[in-house]
């Protein structure tokens, strides 16, 4: 059964992917990468992280894609804005002979591993209690750089995106 | 059986089309998809290998993988307003320059 639901995914997340670049609507796009990350989650699900499951649904594809899709609506982009792509395929295919080497090496590198059960498991790996646990204990540091890093973030996404006079007037004068 | 190596392939997919996407296309809000496309087959690796070791700090990773791409999006949707505003355009050809331009 969690067979049948890992193909499923994966051949939800590659093919969202896929329509992600192909699409030349960004709107299109993504929607596109809505699907993939709700199938990355349903692998982290298979995977026995309980909580990332969650953090992936709520955070990428609740907060970050309606952002995008918010921003996008505001710009009211028509079909002339959109920039002109005639060597796209073209680029697409250079660009996948570059990636083939380090995914041959990568592949080859992993699959050299020994096997070990990767089904989900009865315990208490990956919930939101032990991960806290370690986030508190031996990983306090980061967590509360990160902390300040959002906060940095907030102040600079207000401050770039205000409103600001110039302060040169039509001739190019100093005010 | 669902081994190491499948799910190694499917992160490993994605990271590559999130490279071929910054690659090959043009627009803006596409190439800011596919790095976040890149950061989720690493996150997808990430985990994989938490759950093979069973060990949480690759867990741990993630979550400060996420937190870093959402404030990252939300400095790179500022600096689009922006740059729309100015340019009245997506294309990352347009962008290269960098001065001012003439006013429409």
């Amino acid at each position: 059964m969690a067979d049948l639901i890992f193909i499923a995914l994966a051949f939800l997340a590659i093919s969202g992917a896929i329509a992600m670049i192909v699409y030349a609507n960004p709107m299109y796009s993504a929607l596109g990468i809505l699907i993939t990350m709700l199938s990355v989650a349903g692998m982290f699900a298979l995977l026995n992280a309980t909580f990332l499951f969650l953090v992936q649904i709520i955070v990428y594809a609740g907060a970050i894609m309606t952002l995008i899709l918010f921003i996008l609506m505001f710009l009211n982009i028509k079909e002339k804005d959109l920039p002109k792509e005639p060597n796209k395929y073209k680029f697409m295919i250079i660009g996948a002979f570059i990636m083939i080497p380090l995914n041959i090496l990568v592949l080859k590198a992993v699959s050299k591993l020994p096997e070990k059960d990767l089904t989900i498991s009865n315990t208490e790996f990956g919930n939101i209690k032990p991960l806290g646990m370690e986030l508190y204990n031996n990983w306090i540091i980061p967590f509360e750089l990160i902390s300040i890093l959002l906060l940095i973030a907030l102040i600079g996404s207000v401050v770039l995106a205000k409103k600001r006079k110039s302060k040169l007037n039509d001739k190019g004068e100093q005010l | 059986m669902i081994s190491l190596t499948s799910y190694a392939f499917v992160s490993m997919m994605l990271f590559s089309i999130g490279v071929i996407g910054v690659i090959a296309r043009r627009n803006i809000f596409v190439i800011y998809m596919s790095i976040e496309l890149m950061l989720n087959g690493v996150n997808l690796f990430l985990v994989t290998f938490a759950r093979y070791h069973f060990n949480m700090d690759a867990q741990i990773i993630t979550v400060m993988v996420i937190s870093i791409a959402a404030a990252e999006a939300a400095i790179f949707l500022s600096v689009i307003i922006l740059l729309y505003r100015s340019r009245k355009s997506l294309d990352t050809d347009i962008f290269t320059t960098l001065t001012q331009g003439e006013k429409s």
